[in-house]
C-alpha cells in the first residue's frame, strides 16, 4: 500500500491536463489563481452534452467532477459551483437556485441525487438539525472543534468516512445510463468512468487539507481517528441482493480500488465493509442482468443524510511487570453480592493511576497469568498490560516515570510497579506468547507431621522435571471441568529454617499452569505425587510467594 | 529509562549483577518467617478450607458418616472414624462401587457444566464397604450431582482404615444451594459430634 500523502496533498496532479496545479498556500480559503486557472482548464475538456445531462438529473457539480476521475487539489476549493461548469455547457444557467451570478461560491439549494447533499456539505446533525456548511472548510472547522472540546493531544488524524450503500446503487445507474447512452462516442472509450472517484475519497480530498492546518498535524495512518457517518433512510435493499449473488464475500479494505488516501488503513469497518462488497458486486453484474435494480433516471432528494462525527484515539497500552507484597490484595476487581474480597486490587491500583493521566474513557488490565489473593507476587514480578480507551494525551517517557515511581511511593505498599512504558501492540502478543509454557518459581512455607531429616533434603533435590498428575483441585472443581491434568516439577530444593524441626522452605520451579498449593498437601490424594507422598508423612502448606515469572517481556533494559 | 548510579564508569552488566543480588537479599528476607509466629501444628487444609459435618447413624445404627463442605458448595462425603465398619478387626478389604442401578466408578463428568453427572438423593447408595465379617452401604447423605467417586480405593481400600478423613474420601458431590440448606439441619457439627460420640 502506497501512502499515497505525497501524491495527494503536496503537489496536485491534475489527470487529464499535464500542467500540474501548485500547492495550496496556508490561508485556506485563498486559492492560487493556478488552481482555479486549472480546473477551468480541465473542465473544458468535459464532453459538454454529457456534462449538461448529468446537471439535469440532478448530479451536483463535484460529483461530476469526481464522475470524470478528476483528481487534484479541487476538491476543497470553495469556488465549484455549477457556474463553473458554464463555461462547458455553453451557455447561462437560468435556474432560481443561483441567486446571484457575480459570487464565487453560490448554495446550491437542490440535494445532489447522487450524493445526497455529503459532497455539498449539506447534512443533518445528531439533534436532527439540517446543517449547510458553506465549504469544505467550514465543514473542518466544525470538525477540529469537535476535536479541541475533547481535548485531545494529537500528532496526525486519521480521516474515515462511510456513506449510505445508496449512493453505490445512484452511481452504478448513472454509469449505466451513460454507457449505454454514450458508449459509442469516442470520448467514452477513453474509459473515463473507470477513473471516477468515490463519494467518499472526494469527501475526504476536500476535508484533509483544511484539517491539516487547523489541527497543525498531518493526516494519513494513525491512532488517531475522526470518523464521519453518513445515513440516510431510503437506504435499503439493494445490499441484500448484491450479497446473496457474491455468496458473502469479506474484502479489506486495503484492497479496495479507489482508496487514494489510505487512512483507513487495514481497518474493517461495517459500512466500508457493505460498500466494498456492493461495489465488488456490481461490477460482476451484467448489463442485461442489472437492468432490475436500474433506477433511472433518479429519485429526486428530499432528506439531506444524517452525520454521526465520531472522535476516537484506538487503544494504547501500557506494560510493565507488577509486584504484589500484600496477601490481602486480589489481581483483579474482585466482588461477591456486593462485598470486595480483600482489601484492593492489583489492577485498581495501577490502572487508576494511570488512565486519569491519560484522561482516557476507561481502562483494561491484562496479565501473564495469576496469583490467589493470598500469595504474594516477589522478584522480577509478573508482566501486565494495562490498555486506556480513547485516551485524549499520551504521556511522554518522563511522566511514565513519574506514574511508576507514583504508585512505588503510595503509603500502603501494597503493590509494586517495574518497567513501565507505552507499548504497542506487540506488547500483546509478547505477552501470551508461550504463556503455557513458561516456568514459574515459588518459595512455600511447609510444614510436615514429623521433624525433618537430612535425607529428606536430598531425596526431593534429586527429584529433576518430574511429571505428576493433578485432578482438578476440590476448590476450583466447582468452575472448572474435572480433568486430570499432567505437570512437570523441574526441580525442587528445600531450605531449613532455625528454629524449627517440621517447618521449612520449599522453593521449587514448575510447569505454567500447576496448582502448588495442592502439590503440597495433596488434595486429599487427587494430585499425586505430592510432598507429602514423597516424604512418608503429612504435609501443609501456610503460606506461598511466587519468587519468578520466567517470561521474556517488559523485562529491565 | 534506568536511573543511573552517579559514577558513570560501573558498566551495565555489572549493575545488571548488583541490582539482580539485591533483588535476591530483600527476597530472602521476606521470605523467611520469623519462627515465633508459627503454630507447634497448623490447622490442616481441610480444616482451613472446609467446614466439617456429621450424619451419626445415617439410614442403620452405627453408619456415621461425616461431609466436609466447602465454601464453593462442594461436599466431600465418607466415612467418620466411629463408623461401625473399623470395629471389625480385619479392617477394610474391599470397596465396590457397582451398587444400586449403575456403577459409580463408571460415570465421566465433563466440562464445566458438569455434563453427564447423576443426580442422587441422600439415601442412594454410593459403594459397599467390605470388612472380613460383613458389608457396609455408604450412602450420599446430601442431595445432589456425584462429580466423582474416589476409585483410587479400588486398589487401596486400606486408605479408609489409614486416613479416612483424607485420602479415604468416599465421594465428592454438588447440592444445589436450596437442597444443601434443607440438608443441613439435620446434620451435626464437628462439637456436637464429639459430644454425642464421646471421642
Amino acid at each position: 500500500m502506497a501512502n499515497a500523502n505525497t501524491n495527494n496533498t503536496e503537489a496536485a496532479h491534475v489527470s487529464i491536463d499535464s500542467e500540474p496545479a501548485h500547492v495550496i498556500s496556508t490561508a485556506v480559503e485563498c486559492h492560487d489563481d493556478d488552481d482555479v486557472g486549472a480546473l477551468h482548464d480541465v473542465v473544458q475538456g468535459l464532453p459538454s452534452h454529457a456534462v449538461k445531462d448529468l446537471l439535469s438529473v440532478g448530479v451536483c457539480t463535484r460529483c461530476i467532477l469526481r464522475l470524470f476521475g478528476i483528481r487534484g487539489n479541487i476538491y476543497s476549493i470553495s469556488a465549484i459551483s455549477p457556474s463553473i461548469l458554464n463555461s462547458v455547457i455553453g451557455e447561462q444557467r437560468h435556474d432560481e437556485d443561483i441567486s446571484s451570478n457575480s459570487k464565487e461560491s453560490e448554495f446550491e439549494e437542490v440535494l445532489c441525487a447522487l450524493c445526497l447533499g455529503i459532497l455539498q456539505f449539506t447534512y443533518c446533525d445528531d439533534k436532527e438539525i439540517p446543517v449547510k456548511k458553506g465549504s469544505a472548510n467550514d465543514m473542518a472547522v466544525a470538525i477540529s472543534e469537535l476535536v479541541k472540546r475533547e481535548g485531545y493531544q494529537i500528532d496526525s488524524f486519521s480521516l474515515e468516512v462511510s456513506v449510505p450503500p445508496i449512493i453505490l446503487e445512484n452511481e452504478h445507474s448513472v454509469r449505466l445510463y451513460m454507457k449505454r447512452k454514450y458508449g459509442t462516442e469516442p470520448w467514452f472509450q477513453g474509459g473515463p468512468f473507470s477513473q471516477s472517484i468515490s463519494a467518499k475519497d472526494a469527501l475526504k480530498f476536500s476535508l484533509a487539507k483544511p484539517l491539516e492546518t487547523l489541527l497543525d498535524c498531518k493526516s494519513g495512518i494513525s491512532n488517531f481517528r475522526i470518523r464521519l457517518t453518513f445515513s440516510h433512510k431510503s437506504s435499503k435493499v439493494v445490499q441484500s441482493v448484491a450479497v446473496s449473488k457474491q455468496g458473502c464475500k469479506r474484502i479489506k479494505t486495503g484492497n479496495c480500488v479507489n482508496s487514494l488516501d489510505d487512512s483507513v488503513a487495514g481497518d474493517i469497518e461495517c459500512s466500508d465493509l457493505a460498500d466494498a462488497t456492493v461495489e465488488r458486486s456490481f461490477d460482476g453484474l451484467q448489463d442485461n442482468e442489472s437492468s432490475e435494480f436500474f433506477k433511472f433516471p433518479l429519485e429526486k432528494v428530499n432528506d439531506a443524510c444524517h452525520l454521526v462525527l465520531l472522535c476516537q484515539r484506538t487503544p494504547i497500552y501500557f506494560g510493565g511487570r507488577y509486584l504484589k507484597y500484600s496477601r490481602n490484595v486480589s489481581q483483579t476487581r474482585w466482588i461477591i453480592d456486593d462485598e470486595r474480597m480483600g482489601e484492593a486490587s492489583v489492577e485498581e491500583i495501577i490502572g487508576s493511576n494511570i488512565q486519569p493521566l491519560c484522561q482516557g474513557d476507561n481502562y483494561k488490565f491484562h496479565a501473564a497469568g495469576r496469583e490467589d489473593i493470598d500469595v504474594r507476587m516477589l522478584g522480577s514480578g509478573r508482566p501486565f498490560l494495562v490498555e486506556v480507551q480513547n485516551a485524549r494525551r499520551i504521556p511522554s517517557e518522563a511522566f511514565v516515570r513519574e506514574i511508576e515511581t507514583n504508585i512505588n511511593n503510595l503509603e500502603n505498599k501494597l503493590v509494586g510497579v517495574k518497567n513501565l512504558k507505552v507499548v504497542g501492540i506487540e506488547g500483546w502478543t509478547m505477552m501470551r506468547e508461550g504463556e503455557a509454557e513458561k516456568q514459574k518459581q515459588y518459595a512455600a512455607l511447609v510444614w510436615i507431621s514429623r521433624p525433618l531429616e537430612d535425607v529428606d533434603l536430598d531425596s526431593i533435590s534429586s527429584l529433576k522435571d518430574m511429571k505428576i498428575l493433578q485432578g482438578t483441585p476440590i476448590r476450583v472443581l466447582h468452575r472448572r471441568s474435572p480433568l486430570q491434568r499432567e505437570k512437570i516439577i523441574h526441580w525442587m530444593k528445600i531450605e531449613r529454617i532455625g528454629g524449627s524441626s517440621q517447618y521449612f522452605l520449599l522453593h521449587l520451579c514448575t510447569q505454567a499452569g500447576t496448582y502448588i498449593k495442592e502439590f503440597v498437601h495433596g488434595d486429599l490424594g487427587r494430585t499425586h505425587p505430592s510432598i507429602g507422598s514423597i516424604l512418608g508423612c503429612r504435609a501443609e502448606i501456610l503460606q506461598l510467594d511466587v519468587t519468578d515469572v520466567k517470561m521474556d517481556c517488559f523485562l529491565t533494559e | 529509562m534506568k536511573d543511573h548510579s552517579v559514577d558513570h564508569t560501573i558498566n551495565l552488566e555489572h549493575e545488571h549483577k548488583h541490582e539482580h543480588e539485591e533483588e535476591q537479599d530483600s527476597l530472602y528476607r521476606i521470605l523467611v518467617p520469623d519462627v515465633r509466629d508459627l503454630p507447634l501444628t497448623p490447622p490442616s487444609a481441610i480444616e482451613s478450607n472446609f467446614v466439617s459435618y456429621f450424619a451419626p447413624d445415617f439410614t442403620k445404627p452405627g453408619h456415621d458418616q461425616y461431609v466436609y463442605r466447602h465454601a464453593n458448595g462442594l461436599c466431600v462425603i465418607g466415612l467418620a472414624r466411629t463408623h461401625v465398619a473399623f470395629k471389625d478387626t480385619s479392617g477394610i478389604t474391599a470397596v465396590d462401587f457397582n451398587v444400586g442401578k449403575s456403577d459409580r466408578s463408571g460415570i465421566k463428568v465433563t466440562g464445566k457444566r458438569k455434563k453427564n453427572a447423576q443426580h442422587f438423593e441422600s439415601n442412594s447408595a454410593l459403594c459397599k464397604v467390605n470388612t472380613d465379617d460383613a458389608s457396609y452401604i455408604v450412602r450420599c447423605c446430601v442431595k445432589g450431582s456425584l462429580l466423582e467417586v474416589n476409585d483410587r480405593l479400588i486398589k487401596q481400600p486400606g486408605l479408609l482404615n489409614s486416613s479416612a478423613d483424607r485420602e479415604g474420601y468416599i465421594a465428592i458431590i454438588m447440592p444445589k444451594p436450596a437442597d444443601w440448606l434443607k440438608v443441613k439441619g439435620s446434620l451435626l457439627g464437628l462439637e456436637e459430634y464429639k459430644k454425642l460420640r464421646e471421642c
